[in-house]
C-alpha cells in the first residue's frame, strides 16, 4: 500500500443513532424539519441537579442478538452497533450475516466516557460493600471494550484507535482516519464516535453550571448553557482508488482537516477565538480553498456563555465579508451536546447538507450574537450550490478541530 | 505497519524513582493499600513518590495547581525526553498520550462524593481534571508543545497505537517530532477491579503507576536504535480468544529473532512463555516495576531500546484488556 501524494479520501457510507432518530435518514429528516429532542431525563435521578432535561436517544432493536448478549452491552454499545452497521451497509460493505466484508477494517473511534454507566454501577457496589457481579461491570466500562464490541459484532480485526480529546474527539477521529488513509496505513477506515448519557458526566457539566435550565440557545445573547445529548455516528472513509475500484457510491470527499490545542484555559476558549481561526485556516489550506468557498459550517455552538462568543468571533475573523454568504448553524439545540460523538454526528449533518442543499436550522434563537447573526440558518433554508462544507468542534483541554467535505 | 521512528529522547517516572536509569535499578519496595470495598484487606502496590524533588518545580506551576497525579508523572517524564530542546523546536512538537483509565483518582473521588453527599455537592474543581485529555493539555501548555495533542485510550496496545499515530503525523508533515507517552495513576478502586478480575490471586502481581515518554522523529540512516514496525495484533475477549491471539502474535516472524519478554507476573505470562518458547532473549530481565498498562508498555520500550544488543529484536506487549501487539526494534 504505497503512500501517494495524489491519494484522496472519500466517504462511502454513513450511519447514526441520534436523539432525533434510530437511523441517519430519520435523524436528518427530523433535524431539517426543525425538531428538537429536548425532554426530561429519565435515565437516572437528577433531583439534586440544576438541570433535569437532556436529549436522550431511543435504543434501536438488535433482534439478532440474544438477551444475554444484549445484557452485556453498555448503553454506549447499544448506540454504536446499529450506527456502525448502518454505515457499513450504506457503503455496501456488510454481508448478509451482518459481517463486514473487509476483515482488516481499521477503526478510528471517539468517546469521552466509554461505557461509564458500568463503571458507575461498579463503584456503587464497591462503596456499598457488595462483591457479587463486580467483574461483569468493570470489565466492560473502558472505551476499548466498546471498540471490541464493534470488532466482534462486525467480525473485523484491523487496527483500532480510541480518541479521547473531549468534545472535539469525533472530528479528531475522522481527521485521523483521513490521515491514516493519506499516509498509506489503510485503505478503508470506519471513523466516528459514540457517547451515552451517564450520571458522572451529566452531573459534571451540571456542577460547572454549564447546562441550561431553559432552552438551549446556541449563538444567542440570552444563551444560558448546553443540553446534554447522546448519539453514535460513523462514516466509512476510503481511498478514492479503492472506492472506485469496487464501484462504491461516493458521498463526498474529505478535503481538509485542521486541529490544534488552545492553552488559554482547560474549559474555556481564548476569547478572540484565535486558535480556532488557525485551525480552520489549516483545514482550508489542506483543502486548497478560500474561506468564502465554504457554503455551510456546522458550528460547535454549545450555547454556553463561554463558548459561543469566541466561536462567533472566530467565524467573523475567518470569513470577514463572506460571513453572510457562508451559512452557519449549531445542531446542538436539536440533539444536545453529544460530547465524544458530537464531531462525528455533526460531520454527518454537514455532509448531508452538502449532498442535499438543505441546511439545518438554528433553533431557539431570540437575540443572535451580532458577530454571527447574518450567517445563522433559518428554518426551511436551502442552498442551491453547496460545493464545500465545514464541521467545527471544540473541547475541554482546548481541543479544536475542523473538517472540510467537498463534492 | 512500518513506523520507522527514531528515539531522540526518553523520560521515565516509576515507583523505583524518577529518570530512565530507574528502569534498570533494583526492585522498588511495595507499599500497602486497601481495596475500597474491603478496607481490612491490604494489598502490596508500587507507588510513585510524589515527594521526590523532581516534582517540586512542577508543583509551583499555576496551570497545574489542581492537576491529577498522572499529570505530574507526565510533565516530568516529558521534560526528561525533551531535555535541551529549544522553545522553537518545542513549538513544532506534538504530543500523544496513551492511557487506560485516565485520571482515576479524581474520577473516583468525584463520583464517590456524589454518592456520599449528593449531587448538589459535586465538585466543579475536580470534574474538568477527570477528562481523558486534560493531563495532555496541561503538559503541552506547560512545556510549550504547540503541535497537535491527542489522548488515546486503551490497554498496553494503545501505546502501540500511539506510536503508529506519531508515525502517521510525521508522514503527513503535521509536526516535526512527537512526544509519545504512556501513563497510569493508582487509586485504591483499582484493587477492587483487579480483585474482581482475579488478577490479585497471583501473589507476586503488583499494581503500579507512573509514566514514560519517548521523543520520536522519522528515522534517518544515521540513527541508532529505531522502532521499525508496530503491530496491534488480534483483539480478544475470552481467555480462549486470548490464547489464539497470543499464538498469532509471532506468526511470520523468524523464530531466531530475539525478544524482550514483558508479561511478567500477569495472567498473560503463560501465554507469552508458550508463544516465545525457544526464542532467544536479547536482555536479562530488568527489575519488576509492576503492572501499569500503557506506562508499562512505554517502560518496556525504553528498556528494549537501551538493551538491544542484536541488529533486530521483537518486543511483545501484552494488552490485558483488548489486544496483544508487538514492536520490532532495530539498529541501523
Amino acid at each position: 500500500m504505497a503512500t501517494d501524494s495524489d491519494r484522496r479520501v472519500v466517504v462511502t457510507g454513513v450511519g447514526a443513532v441520534t436523539p432525533l432518530g434510530e437511523t441517519f435518514p430519520a435523524s436528518w429528516e427530523a433535524l431539517i424539519a426543525g425538531r428538537s429532542a429536548d425532554a426530561p431525563l429519565e435515565l437516572f435521578d437528577t433531583s439534586g441537579c440544576r438541570c433535569h432535561r437532556a436529549c436522550s436517544a431511543s435504543l434501536p432493536e438488535l433482534p439478532d442478538l440474544s438477551r444475554k448478549a444484549l445484557s452485556r452491552l453498555s448503553r454506549a454499545s447499544r448506540l454504536a452497533l446499529p450506527a456502525a452497521r448502518e454505515a457499513l451497509a450504506h457503503a455496501g460493505l456488510l454481508d448478509g450475516d451482518r459481517r463486514c466484508a473487509q476483515r482488516d477494517l481499521a477503526l478510528s473511534i471517539s468517546t469521552t466516557a466509554g461505557g461509564m454507566a458500568f463503571g458507575e454501577n461498579f463503584c456503587r457496589d464497591v462503596f456499598a460493600g457488595k462483591r457479587a457481579h463486580l467483574f461483569s461491570q468493570v470489565e466492560r466500562y473502558l472505551p476499548q471494550q466498546q471498540v471490541l464490541d464493534l470488532q466482534q459484532d462486525l467480525a473485523v480485526n484491523g487496527p483500532s484507535v480510541v480518541m479521547a480529546n473531549a468534545c472535539a474527539s469525533g472530528a479528531n477521529a475522522i481527521g485521523h482516519a483521513t490521515d491514516m488513509i493519506l499516509a498509506g496505513e489503510s485503505d478503508c477506515v470506519l471513523a466516528g464516535g459514540f457517547e451515552a448519557i451517564c450520571e458522572l458526566v451529566f452531573i459534571g457539566f451540571d456542577c460547572l453550571q454549564a447546562t441550561t435550565i431553559e432552552k438551549c440557545r446556541p449563538f444567542d445573547l440570552k444563551r444560558s448553557g448546553l443540553m446534554i445529548g447522546e448519539a453514535a455516528a460513523f462514516l466509512v472513509l476510503e481511498s478514492r482508488a479503492q472506492a472506485e475500484a469496487r464501484g462504491a457510491k461516493i458521498l463526498g470527499e474529505l478535503t481538509g482537516y485542521g486541529h490544534s490545542t488552545d492553552f488559554f484555559h482547560l474549559t474555556q476558549p481564548q476569547p478572540a477565538g484565535d486558535v480556532l481561526v488557525e485551525v480552520m485556516r489549516a483545514a482550508l489550506r489542506e483543502a486548497k480553498l478560500d474561506p468564502a468557498q465554504i457554503g455551510y459550517i456546522n458550528a460547535h455552538g454549545t450555547a454556553t456563555p463561554v463558548n459561543d462568543g469566541p466561536e462567533a468571533a472566530a467565524y467573523r475573523t475567518l470569513l470577514g465579508d463572506a460571513l453572510g454568504a457562508t451559512r452557519i448553524s449549531s445542531t446542538k439545540a436539536a440533539i444536545g451536546h453529544t460530547l465524544g460523538a458530537a464531531g462525528a454526528v455533526e460531520a454527518l449533518f454537514a455532509l448531508a447538507a452538502l449532498r442535499s442543499g438543505d441546511l439545518p436550522p438554528q433553533l431557539n434563537l431570540q437575540e443572535p450574537i451580532p458577530d454571527i447573526a447574518p450567517a445563522l440558518v433559518g428554518l426551511n433554508e436551502k442552498h442551491s450550490d453547496l460545493r464545500h462544507v465545514m464541521s467545527v468542534n471544540l473541547g475541554f483541554g482546548g481541543s479544536n478541530a475542523a473538517l472540510i467535505f467537498s463534492r | 505497519m512500518n513506523v520507522d521512528l527514531s528515539i531522540m529522547g526518553q523520560g521515565a517516572v516509576t515507583p523505583a524513582g524518577v529518570g530512565v536509569e530507574a528502569l534498570f535499578d533494583a526492585d522498588p519496595k511495595p507499599q500497602h493499600a486497601e481495596p475500597l470495598g474491603e478496607p481490612k484487606k491490604t494489598c502490596p502496590v508500587l507507588r510513585v513518590d510524589l515527594k521526590d524533588l523532581a516534582f517540586a518545580r512542577w508543583q509551583k506551576e499555576p496551570r497545574l495547581r489542581r492537576a491529577s497525579p498522572m499529570t505530574f508523572f507526565m510533565v516530568e517524564a516529558a521534560e526528561q525526553a525533551l531535555c535541551g530542546m529549544s522553545a522553537t523546536d518545542r513549538a513544532e512538537t506534538g504530543l500523544i498520550v496513551a492511557l487506560s483509565a485516565g485520571c482515576l483518582a479524581y474520577s473516583r473521588r468525584f463520583y464517590q462524593g456524589i454518592l456520599k453527599d449528593g449531587q448538589r455537592t459535586a465538585s466543579p474543581a475536580l470534574f474538568p481534571e477527570t477528562v481523558f485529555n486534560s493531563p495532555g493539555s496541561h503538559v503541552a501548555s506547560v512545556l510549550g508543545l504547540n503541535g497537535a495533542v491527542y489522548a488515546l485510550c486503551g490497554d498496553e496496545s494503545a501505546w502501540i497505537g500511539a506510536l503508529k499515530t506519531a508515525s502517521v503525523w510525521l508522514k503527513r508533515g503535521r509536526v516535526r517530532q512527537v512526544v509519545v507517552m504512556g501513563v497510569e495513576e493508582f487509586d485504591p478502586i483499582v484493587l477492587d477491579a483487579y480483585r474482581s478480575a482475579r488478577w490479585l490471586r497471583r501473589p507476586d502481581f503488583l499494581t503500579s503507576e507512573g509514566a514514560a515518554a519517548l521523543l520520536v522523529r522519522e528515522a534517518r540512516p544515521e540513527d541508532g536504535a529505531v522502532i521499525a514496525t508496530a503491530h496491534e495484533g488480534t483483539p480478544y475477549r475470552t481467555r480462549a480468544e486470548a490464547a489464539f491471539a497470543a499464538g498469532e502474535l509471532f506468526c511470520g516472524l523468524d523464530s531466531s529473532l530475539p525478544c524482550h519478554r514483558t508479561a511478567r507476573r500477569t495472567w498473560a505470562e503463560p501465554l507469552e512463555c508458550e508463544a516465545t518458547e525457544g526464542r532467544p532473549e536479547f536482555a536479562t530481565p530488568p527489575p519488576y516495576l509492576g503492572a501499569a498498562f500503557t506506562a508499562s508498555a512505554a517502560w518496556e520500550t525504553i528498556r528494549a531500546a537501551r538493551t538491544l544488543n542484536v541488529p533486530r529484536g521483537v518486543l511483545p506487549l501484552w494488552g490485558l484488556n483488548h489486544r496483544f501487539g508487538r514492536l520490532e526494534l532495530e539498529h541501523r
